[in-house]
């Protein structure tokens, strides 16, 4: 019986310690919510070079808003790639976030009705700009007529150069077409650095733009793949035998391929504007141009981060005002003399401080020629893991291009549904 | 004092009622839940935490594997065995089962093999012994992700230590971790690193526990080398290398860390084990019905194999 008794105390005493504190944080909730500004959480994955940058846009953002305030929680991408989608589609989880930084998520999201269509649309003073923000991202983000993300950023791919390598092979200048690209990349090829550092996989895709540049592509606009057809063969070929060739290294990681620039074994590097602090950091004579021209003429690769907010959000308008700011003039210019990345808007070009940055306007300049990659196609996620990474790494090494290419259509086909 | 002598009495009765003798009624019911509650009480919070985050979840993946589950949709389609048949079919499932059967057998071979050849070498408790051992154990203690995230620094064929000391020797690097021949051998050389001093530790102490007079009596029966391990030491310790056999097969049927920091399944979905397809068809794919199916099927396969390890040591204790 005394054990009994002694049991009910314990467990009564524990549960009276939990209610506590229970109860302890549901005052704190609702008196800060009552008297204080609206409080808005926001979740990203920018936990790179550029992560800085973003939180000096946060802070700047706080400090001219009494009535609202912003938390960032950073986090790496693949953490929110697991809550988010419970949190969201549970009807919890922060009021913003940028659910991944492939513009393709949108659609997941949109599947479980966990995002907010953007309404507070125009040129005024709180009103998102959709006019002036990069076309792509709007179509991307854009689904039967209704705005549910605006740009966290915008970024193209450039061509980075190590000058002193250059300098030491002789070329002056860095290539600029095709043609010139794969001869100088032979050409600087030798005494233990490669002429081209290129990432497979884990990585913002740099194989589209070697393709694109032949005039290739991955997926048509019927959703069916078209990497089997003969041009693509041809330069998937090209550009695998260069790999071979030892012009590039075989398999590396994006995070793998930047070591490498970094530490001056690759001439040269197709990379966003993120890269360039830690190049300049490592202590490389850094030059940056623009991808060669390809054979259908300018292309690189763009990318952008959607910028979303929670359906369920309690304050949708507020957190489509802190939209609308982030996408703002000010906020857009602070943040690419920050970080380098050109602006989410187009009516910056012209800015004279921006022109005026090396890297932010090496990068905007390409934003005419950006294509997104795999941009609308169906199961854009799994049709890079399941389909184009693995093609790449098998013809990389040494695999018969024409039979690796009829096996990743097989198998982009059925992932995306296409009726060939 | 009272606790003691009710549970007894209760263990008597419970005796005398598997005998036959009638059992006694009336009084017994009442006593019995007094005796019961405070038992229940007492694991009620581990068996709250047992049947929320445990058992619940086990059910519930069960559930969503025979659907096409998407997290919180209004709706979800009913695929009913659809998900297992599709991944019964699919190539990538029987490369992550080759990869992950391939990992757990080789990492478990060798490290037993060196956990009892460290644990063997290393018995006496000299100062230098103490030192080595230290040095064979931190490892363990270390997260998998740090230590997945170091190696794979050491192994980078550009700008890594290993491939700096194979130039300096007039080698070429090697791409251990880029190429899909050497990606799943050297993951495993890095678990069986990481693990092995583990299993000297649990071997050791059972080393430790040999009575020394069997030793004694089996040398006087001329008894030397390998038949004093293979007839004295290796049936003594028994129980210790089931518990370290059934431990490390389990973990290494689920190893997902290591291969997601190291390679993240490839290169070429070389290193894909069943873990590292299940996370990503369920988080970058978005595909949890199919990743619960790939979750039920690692779960039956260890319990599988649990069982038939759990019976081949018992079979030979009765032997």
């Amino acid at each position: 019986m005394r054990a009994t008794r002694a049991a009910l105390l314990a467990i009564g005493t524990a549960a009276a310690v939990t209610l506590a504190a229970c109860g302890g944080s549901d005052d704190d909730g609702g008196s800060g919510e009552a008297a204080g500004p609206v409080a808005l959480t926001l979740w990203t994955g920018f936990t790179g070079g550029d992560r800085a940058a973003y939180e000096e846009l946060i802070a700047t953002f706080n400090e001219t808003h009494d009535d609202i305030q912003v938390t960032m929680e950073v986090q790496p991408w693949d953490t929110i790639a697991q809550t988010l989608p419970s949190a969201w589609g549970t009807g919890q989880g922060p009021d913003l976030a940028t659910p991944n930084f492939d513009p393709n998520v949108i659609g997941r999201y949109l599947e479980t009705d966990s995002l907010l269509a953007l309404d507070a649309v125009g040129d005024g003073e709180d009103q998102i700009n959709v006019d002036q923000l990069a076309p792509a991202a709007v179509e991307a983000f854009t689904v039967d007529g209704e705005l549910y993300a605006v740009p966290a950023n915008v970024a193209t791919l450039q061509l980075y150069y190590n000058k002193a390598l250059f300098a030491a092979a002789g070329v002056d200048a860095p290539p600029a077409t095709v043609d010139d690209f794969r001869a100088v990349a032979q050409q600087l090829t030798g005494d233990g650095v490669y002429g081209l550092s290129l990432a497979e996989r884990e990585t913002i895709q740099m194989w589209p733009i070697l393709q694109w540049l032949d005039g290739g592509d991955i997926v048509g606009d019927d959703n069916c793949s078209v990497l089997d057809s003969p041009e693509n063969i041809e330069s998937l070929t090209t550009w695998a035998q260069l790999v071979q060739d030892g012009v590039a290294p075989v398999g590396l990681t994006g995070a793998e391929s930047d070591a490498l620039f970094s530490a001056g074994q690759a001439a040269m590097q197709l990379n966003g504007p993120w890269a360039a602090p830690g190049y300049t950091d490592a202590g490389i004579d850094l030059g940056v141009a623009p991808v060669p021209t390809g054979v259908d003429g300018d292309v690189t690769l763009a990318s952008t981060v959607p910028l979303a907010v929670s359906a369920n959000t309690d304050h949708p308008e507020e957190a489509q005002e802190f939209l609308a700011w982030w996408t703002g003039v000010d906020a857009q210019k602070q943040f690419a003399l920050a970080s380098g990345f050109p602006p989410v808007r187009t009516d910056l070009a012209d800015d004279p401080e921006l022109a005026a940055n090396d890297v932010v306007s090496a990068f905007a300049a390409a934003l005419p020629s950006g294509r997104l990659y795999l941009q609308g196609v169906p199961n854009a996620t799994e049709v890079d893991a399941e389909g184009y990474v693995p093609l790449i790494g098998e013809i990389t090494r040494g695999e018969d291009v024409a039979g690796a290419a009829a096996a990743a259509t097989e198998r982009i086909d059925a992932i995306t549904g296409c009726q060939s | 004092m009272s606790t003691t002598s009710t549970a007894s009495a209760s263990g008597a009765r419970g005796v005398a009622r598997r005998g036959g003798s009638a059992p006694d009624t009336g009084t017994t019911p009442r006593r019995r839940r007094i005796r019961w509650q405070p038992a229940w009480l007492f694991m009620a919070p581990s068996l709250t935490i047992i049947a929320v985050f445990i058992a619940y979840p086990i059910v519930e993946s069960f559930r969503y594997s025979l659907y096409d589950w998407r997290v919180g949709a209004d709706s979800q389609e009913w695929l009913g065995l659809g998900n297992y048949t599709e991944l019964f079919g699919d190539e990538r499932f029987w490369n992550a089962l080759r990869v992950t059967v391939i990992f757990a057998v080789a990492s478990v071979a060798l490290q037993l093999l060196l956990g009892y050849a460290a644990a063997a070498a290393l018995q006496r408790d000299g100062w230098f012994n103490r030192v080595v051992r230290s040095a064979f154990f931190f490892p363990t203690v270390v997260a998998l992700a740090v230590i997945g995230l170091v190696w794979r620094f050491l192994l980078d064929p550009q700008i890594g230590l290993v491939s700096g000391l194979i130039e300096r020797f007039g080698g070429d690097p090697v791409q251990w971790l880029q190429d899909p021949a050497l990606a799943l051998p050297t993951v495993i050389f890095v678990s069986v690193w990481k693990n092995v001093g583990f299993t000297m530790i649990i071997l050791l102490a059972a080393l430790k526990g040999v009575p020394a007079q069997l030793y004694e009596a089996a040398r006087l029966d001329g008894a030397s080398g390998w038949r004093l391990t293979r007839h004295v030491t290796l049936p003594s310790i028994r129980p210790a290398l089931l518990f370290a056999t059934m431990i490390m097969t389990i973990n290494s049927l689920q190893v997902f860390d290591l291969v997601y920091v190291m390679t993240n399944g490839g290169p070429l979905f070389a290193t894909d084990t069943l873990v590292t397809m299940m996370f990503r068809e369920g988080f970058e794919n978005f595909r949890i019905g199919y990743a619960s199916a790939i979750a039920w099927v690692l779960f039956a396969l260890i319990l599988l194999l649990s069982a038939l390890q759990l019976k081949l040591f018992r079979y030979r204790d009765v032997d």
